[in-house]
């Protein structure tokens, strides 16, 4: 992963001899979800880091569905599958928690 | 050059060298003429001619009755028995020889019937009367050949061959006392044999061809033989079973099987073979079956006899229902045996690779014993199912750790096929589990180390597995374990992408720093734990998130430090040396830059790590095998007094040093955690399975729905679960009660 003869040129560079301990290499870990308030999506009651449940329920033969299923914020700023909200803004073209008037702020990425 | 044509050659020479037309010139035909007249008389036959012949002929018959030699030659009596058919005394001839064979064989009988003797000496005797009336028969026949031929073929009547077996039959053999004494003594000859004795093959074969011959072998012989059979093997499987260990009783079984084949050879007649072989089939092992596996199979299996099995198997297919029972005794061997691999919790690190020789030995005896038999590999399997749901979800546990334990780096003990190979048996087990998801469960616990850690042995070897799962089970059991694969591709990009950026910026490019960017939901969830990191490491954790969620929007970073790991540069007065440690352990050292000793509680305010993670860290740092700090006072554990040095004085042969974390032990309540997430797991997938099937079908009866439903789920449920999850649905409105009908349901679309 790391090129390693460019760290200890670098290293030699920058040494600083009273140190007994120095951070050569660091493999942090991180958590992506979606930035929501609510983590499940209040349409299909799926929680909106899975596929929403007509996604898994097709069980798309693409195995990264997520792609597929991303999430929406409106500008009332709640959050729902995209895929959940589109049929629903068919029938109703309100936010289904605040009835305020669908408007898309953005969509996930 | 001149071509000449052989045949052109010889076509000039007349056919025989001579010419017809030649014949003809040089003899012509003289002018004499034959004159034929008629006889004066009749040719009359001596007076006495008859007479006379016939007493020629019985002095030859009686001669060769005697065994005394000819005074005529076989020309002469030949000529003398065509005399006489031609002159209609064919009829008279005939009686005449009947009369005088019969005379001959009823004198015979008196040597039988007469004293008592030795039965073997009486066969004996009966043998050689017999043998010498076939002789005498065959030469009386060639002399009365034209009687045969003529007279006995017009008139439907016994040959003289025939005749000779019926005098002899009627005289002799029918004979009550003279044939059961025949019989007897046979039979006694063979079981004599049976017993193991050299009996006389060839006086049995040839007393047993005459009673062939006189046909009376189905009568007389064949059904007391079988009676005598039946009584032998019935008392002799009786004891045998009692005294011999099974595998010696079938190997005695299959040499009695072989002797009577053998006797069916030699000497009985072909057609007793069915019966008789069927007899002692009968005897030595139908009437033993249940006992013979009762007693022996368990033995059998256990200590992998092969040979012996194959045995079993060979000679239990030979009566009816063998297979059956020994299919089922086999079964039952499987389950009782695989339990108690399964059910002891001592066993539990053992379990997996007891499982694979198990089911590699049982599939060995399948395949060589008992010929593949559809019945028992059917059998093999239903019977490992059984057993190894009996307890549930721990096998799966064992099995997906087991699998951890050969992907992880430093598995060297074997070769790529071979891994390929176990995985594939592997494969066979987890086929027999109804817990999948458990399995899952565990097995994406594994994964998620060895790829954080990069601690995976083979990326193919980890595919490889991947594709077997999915084969298994199908895309949506995998998906999430192939995301997490996804997922450490798109870190590699991202972090590749960041170090593009930000290569100029000299004091963030000073740490290699790589981010593995999981995607909540794929991987298991952790424990969040907020520490305090140094400030130049807060701040490339800054950069990096910018980065990241200028990339991705909508998303949030949550740091996972629980999960980091370093390698850090320490200099010891031995020399510098590579640590490669937690996030936590560097943590802690990174602290003794500044000073020299340190307690437990400065440690736990400068860190902020969580009290037991912190005493674990410490304990592995300053109690382990590779002691870099000192801890006064010694000790194994770490107190709460406890005081930190820099171990200045560190030595170790090797250059980089992985110091182990010590791993907290799986508490119950981490395996409940575990189950508790399995189960909420499982509510989605009936959900799922609920929405896909009432999709496809639009309307169904409860009871229908239920049935399909468990077809398409891969786990245990209770009728009222799936009650509750359809309830559920109802709610949300997926589907609803058909009006008139409150047993079906509906699909809302």
């Amino acid at each position: 992963m790391a090129d390693e003869n460019e760290n200890e040129k670098m290293d030699n560079e920058n040494q600083k001899p009273e140190k007994m301990f120095t951070l050569k290499k660091w493999n942090a870990v991180a958590m992506w979800s979606w930035d929501v308030e609510c983590d499940t999506c209040a349409i299909c009651r799926v929680q909106v880091m899975d596929a929403c449940l007509r996604c898994q329920a097709e069980s798309k033969k693409d195995s990264y569905g997520k792609q597929d299923c991303v999430v929406v914020w409106g500008e009332c700023n709640h959050s729902f599958h995209y895929c959940c909200m589109s049929l629903w803004v068919k029938q109703n073209n309100r936010c289904p928690l605040c009835q305020q008037e669908w408007s898309i702020q953005r969509m996930g990425k | 050059m001149e071509q000449t044509n052989p045949k052109a050659n010889f076509s000039n020479f007349p056919i025989n060298g001579v010419s017809r037309n030649h014949v003809v010139t040089i003899m012509p035909v003289p002018a004499k003429k034959l004159v034929i007249k008629n006889l004066k008389s009749t040719p009359e036959l001596p007076e006495d001619y008859m007479n006379q012949t016939w007493k020629k002929l019985k002095g030859a018959v009686v001669a060769i009755q005697q065994s005394k030699a000819n005074q005529y030659s076989l020309e002469e009596l030949y000529q003398a028995v065509e005399n006489m058919c031609n002159h209609k005394m064919a009829s008279l001839l005939y009686k005449k020889l009947q009369s005088l064979i019969e005379v001959h064989v009823s004198r015979n009988i008196e040597q039988f019937v007469a004293e008592s003797m030795d039965r073997y000496l009486f066969l004996k005797k009966m043998n050689e009367t017999w043998q010498a009336h076939c002789q005498q028969m065959i030469m009386i026949r060639s002399i009365f050949l034209y009687l045969d031929r003529t007279y006995i073929l017009q008139n439907h009547i016994s040959s003289i061959w025939d005749m000779g077996l019926e005098l002899f039959g009627k005289y002799i053999l029918l004979n009550t006392l003279v044939q059961t004494r025949v019989v007897e003594g046979l039979l006694m000859l063979i079981e004599k044999e049976r017993q193991g004795d050299q009996v006389d093959r060839s006086l049995l074969k040839s007393l047993l061809r005459m009673l062939t011959d006189l046909s009376i072998y189905n009568v007389s012989f064949e059904q007391k033989f079988i009676q005598a059979t039946e009584r032998l093997y019935a008392a002799e499987g009786q004891c045998l079973m009692q005294e011999l260990e099974v595998p010696d009783y079938l190997v005695h079984v299959d040499k009695r099987l072989a002797e009577e084949n053998e006797r069916v050879l030699h000497y009985l007649d072909s057609a007793t073979k069915y019966q008789l072989i069927h007899t002692v089939e009968k005897q030595l092992l139908r009437e033993h079956v249940s006992q013979i596996l009762q007693k022996g199979l368990d033995q059998l299996l256990t200590e992998y006899r092969l040979t012996d099995l194959g045995l079993l198997y060979d000679l239990l297919s030979r009566v009816k229902n063998g297979i059956v029972e020994l299919c089922s005794a086999f079964n039952a061997f499987i389950k009782k045996r695989g339990k108690t691999i399964v059910i002891n919790p001592e066993k539990d690190k053992s379990m997996v690779q007891e499982l694979l020789d198990f089911k590699d030995d049982m599939d060995t005896v399948v395949t060589k014993c008992f010929h593949k038999h559809e019945r028992f590999t059917n059998s093999l399997k239903e019977a490992f199912e059984n057993f190894i749901n009996q307890r549930t979800n721990k096998p799966a546990e064992l099995i997906a750790k087991f699998i951890d334990s050969k992907l992880r780096a430093g598995n060297k003990e074997a070769t790529e096929e071979e891994l390929e190979r176990l995985l594939d048996k592997i494969m066979v087990l987890f086929r027999f589990i109804h817990g999948k998801d458990v399995f899952e469960a565990f097995y994406k616990k594994d994964l998620a180390k060895r790829l954080l850690v990069g601690k995976s042995a083979s990326v193919d070897a980890e595919k490889s597995m991947l594709s077997k799962l999915k084969q298994e089970c199908g895309g949506g059991f995998t998906s999430k374990l192939e995301g997490m694969f996804k997922d450490m591709e798109l870190s590699k990009d991202i972090i590749q992408a960041f170090k593009l950026v930000h290569t100029s910026n000299k004091k963030l490019s000073q740490i290699d720093m790589t981010v593995s960017i999981l995607t909540m939901g794929y991987w298991p969830s952790y424990q969040h734990m907020e520490v305090s990191l140094p400030e130049y490491m807060v701040k490339l954790q800054d950069v990096f998130k910018e980065f990241y969620l200028n990339k991705h929007s909508g998303r949030k970073l949550q740091w996972q430090p629980t999960l980091g790991h370093c390698v850090l540069k320490a200099r010891f007065n031995s020399g510098p040396k590579e640590l490669v440690v937690s996030l936590f352990q560097s943590l802690v050292l990174l602290l003794f830059n500044d000073c020299d000793e340190l307690s437990l509680e400065d440690i736990k305010v400068a860190t902020n790590i969580e009290d037991g993670e912190l005493r674990r860290t410490l304990q592995s740092l300053a109690c382990g095998k590779a002691r870099v700090l000192l801890k006064t006072p010694k000790g194994r554990e770490v107190q709460d007094e406890d005081h930190f040095k820099f171990n200045a004085e560190f030595v170790n042969k090797l250059f980089r040093i992985k110091i182990n974390q010590i791993q907290m032990k799986e508490t119950t309540e981490e395996q409940k955690a575990t189950e508790e997430r399995v189960f909420q797991d499982r509510q989605y997938q009936i959900d799922a399975a609920i929405v896909r099937i009432m999709k496809m079908r639009k309307s169904l009866t409860h009871n229908l729905l239920i049935s399909e439903l468990y077809l398409q789920l891969k786990f245990p449920v209770k009728p009222a679960d799936l009650k509750k999850r359809i309830e559920s649905l109802i709610d949300r409105d997926y589907m609803e009660r058909d009006k008139e009908n409150s047993t079906q349901y509906n699909y809302v679309a």
